[in-house]
């Protein structure tokens, strides 16, 4: 606790100062596996004291990002700062600033909690006189304390994630890494590890996470970077990328199906058009005074039974700046 | 501070893998108890190929068929029964024994009437090796016991000069390849089993993403898994003396060359574990492997007294060095044609090799990891 406040303090002296360095900078960078691309041109800047996401469909490049940024892979070609240490050159001192909750949670599930613990303390070389004391800290916090000393594979799978959690923040790191955090975690614990999150964003932790709940994201992420074909396709506030890229959706419910349906395509501002039976669903690119138009293309054929406009959800943005196509990592990869 | 470092997560890796290690209880069993249950197999191996079940049908029980019974006792080639002809004939029948001798019932009126006689010898031949056995028993118990009866007929004798001060029984000569081929399938699959579960069970990030040195990571494993190997030997070793009699001739030898094939076995264990990343994998491998290795190494007689080709073979591998080291530590023997400092320097040669590719191997798969 001592360490952190001495952090919190070091951080508002550090708010009058300019603006820090970024926690994580990525440059140019390009990841090859024999002729296949993972990473074309990647660029990204993580700011510190962020929670920033990473979206993706299978195959978009967000683990590879991943793996070069915890040193595990070095590019092909472009510059990955991570810290403001090169990691290249500098991989072992990116280790050690580093806390990673991978999708698996890597957790030895024939010790107990505090073994477990223990054993990465040791790895991290966290002094023997604070062990200890680090140990019951990171227990308390995710509320572990009681199985201390029973085995891992005796929890839930939310305990394992709070246990992996506990694990990675044991060296008090910089900048964290969670790969799923809540996947296959009940709604209870789900809330309970957004909020450990969103403490730790508080103390000034760098957070990055990817996910495939989108709704995590836009609860957790103060920005998002939305990758596919080892790019990002945009970076930006989860409301701010509604804003852009979800535009309106209107939902129509008429009395008989439309056949203008091309006029209706044809408006301008209009991005699709489907028709379920009676129902039309318009997505729109967002522009202002698009309705009137709408209305009195449908009205022609038949009145309108209801009327109803829906705001975008970040899933609709990441569908339509990634395709509605099911990726397979694997497949793609072996092609 | 590196350096504290450094042993501090050799001492973690250790201590978490005695632990991991202690919860698989029966597969740590197996290990322990494997050294000796090659023991066994190989003192059974030895017992059913030893001497021939034969049967005896005394139609004469005068001094010279009793001598000539005596005589085929003493060519340790027979198991040897006194029956009726017709028990002898079921016993053949229903596969009990190999041979029937028979003697006849004028075998000593024709013997002292100096007259040629027959000894009747029925044989299962099923199997050249005993049939083979049978043949050379009788002709045999036939020199011995002519040479014993009419000295002066049989003029040539054999002059043996041994070249080691005492004979070695096959079963203790046997029981030191035991105790190396036991040490090494426990140290391969001990430290086998310990790499490949850092990938099959997904915790291997949590030490490819650690700043510790790769290299201590791989020693703490490593010094886990020869533990455990070293208390097998222990237990084999307490077996090959106290069971089988096998009393070294020099025992600071046996104890630095087992600690040796310990290192080595489970140094090439943490590479194959670390290379195959799979535990089922890594013991269809070393069980598969183990035995050919075994009969290559010259457990049977010294590899010197092969076909070059075998030689050839048996030089690429540690075992058969290790096999020679420890002959050399429990009898004086030389059992290939290099001194004990030359089979010890290559089987350093093969640790060292071993320890750098196991490091060289988690580096690459570091890499491989991310892909």
């Amino acid at each position: 606790m001592e360490s952190m406040q001495r952090w919190s303090e070091a951080h508002k002296q550090e708010a009058l100062l300019p603006e820090p360095a970024p926690a994580i900078e990525i440059r140019s960078v390009c990841k090859a596996f024999g002729s296949f691309l993972a990473l074309d041109r990647l660029s990204l800047m993580v700011k510190q004291g962020e929670i920033f996401g990473l979206l993706g469909p299978n195959g978009s490049g967000k683990t590879t990002t991943i793996h070069l940024l915890s040193g595990l892979s070095k590019p092909t070609s472009g510059t990955v700062n991570v810290l403001g240490f090169d990691i290249r050159c500098q991989g072992r001192h990116i280790r050690r600033l580093l806390g990673t909750v991978p999708q698996e949670t890597a957790l030895y599930e024939e010790l107990s909690a505090w073994t477990n613990l223990a054993f990465h303390a040791d790895l991290f070389g966290i002094a023997r006189r604070e062990k200890k004391q680090r140990i019951e800290e990171m227990l308390e916090l995710v509320q572990l304390t009681e199985r201390r000393h029973s085995r891992v594979k005796t929890f839930s799978g939310g305990m394992k994630r709070r246990l992996a959690l506990a694990r990675a923040l044991l060296h008090n790191p910089d900048l964290l890494y969670l790969d799923e955090p809540t996947l296959g975690v009940d709604v209870q614990s789900r809330r309970a590890l957004w909020d450990h999150i969103r403490l730790l964003r508080d103390q000034g932790k760098t957070i990055l996470l990817t996910t495939n709940y989108l709704e995590e994201a836009e609860a957790l992420c103060d920005r998002l970077a939305i990758m596919d074909h080892g790019t990002v396709l945009t970076i930006d506030t989860p409301a701010r990328l509604r804003q852009r890229y979800g535009g309106k959706i209107i939902e129509l419910e008429c009395e008989q199906p439309l056949v203008a349906l091309a006029d209706l395509q044809a408006l301008p501002g209009v991005v699709s058009v489907e028709q379920t039976q009676t129902h039309l669903t318009i997505v729109t690119n967002g522009a202002e005074n698009l309705v009137p138009p709408i209305l009195n293309l449908v009205v022609r054929e038949g009145e309108i039974r209801q009327l109803k406009l829906v705001e975008p959800s970040l899933d609709d943005v990441f569908l339509r700046l990634t395709g509605k196509q099911v990726r397979d990592e694997a497949v793609r990869r072996s092609a | 501070m590196m350096i504290l470092h450094f042993f501090r997560v050799i001492w973690a890796c250790l201590i978490k893998d005695l632990k991991s290690m202690l919860t698989e209880r029966a597969f740590l069993f197996q290990c322990i108890i494997l050294p000796i249950n090659y023991n066994l197999l190989l003192i059974l191996f030895a017992l059913a190929g030893s001497n021939a079940p034969t049967a005896v049908v005394m139609g004469d029980t005068g001094p010279y068929a009793q001598q000539f019974y005596q005589a085929l006792s003493s060519a340790h080639s027979f198991h040897l029964q006194q029956t009726t002809a017709t028990e002898a004939a079921s016993l053949l029948h229903a596969g009990e024994i190999v041979a029937v001798v028979t003697i006849p019932a004028d075998f000593d009126t024709q013997v002292a009437l100096d007259q040629p006689t027959s000894v009747g010898l029925k044989v299962n031949n099923l199997t050249t090796d005993l049939t083979d056995d049978v043949r050379r028993g009788v002709r045999l118990a036939v020199t011995s016991f002519a040479a014993q009866v009419f000295p002066d007929q049989v003029p040539i004798v054999a002059e043996e000069h041994d070249q080691h001060p005492m004979d070695i029984d096959y079963i203790p000569f046997l029981s030191i390849a035991a105790l190396i081929i036991g040490v090494m399938v426990g140290g391969l699959l001990q430290a086998g089993t310990a790499a490949a579960r850092e990938w099959e069970q997904h915790t291997i990030p949590e030490l490819l993403l650690s700043p510790a040195s790769h290299t201590a990571i791989a020693l703490g494993k490593m010094l886990a898994a020869a533990i455990i190997s070293l208390a097998a030997s222990l237990f084999s070793l307490a077996f090959v003396t106290l069971v089988i009699g096998d009393w070294p001739s020099f025992w600071g030898e046996v104890i630095a060359f087992t600690i040796l094939a310990s290192c080595l076995f489970v140094a090439a264990g943490t590479l194959l574990g670390t290379m195959l990343r799979r535990r089922q994998t890594l013991t269809i491998l070393v069980r598969g492997c183990s035995v050919p290795l075994f009969f290559l190494s010259g457990i049977f007689a010294p590899i010197s007294f092969s076909t070059s080709g075998v030689q050839f073979l048996a030089r690429l591998f540690p075992i058969h060095y290790l096999l020679v080291l420890e002959q050399h530590a429990f009898f004086g023997l030389s059992l290939n044609t290099l001194s004990v400092p030359e089979n010890l320097l290559i089987l350093v040669g093969f640790l060292a090799l071993f320890l750098t590719l196991t490091v060289l191997a988690m580096r690459r798969n570091m890499m491989g990891f991310a892909h």
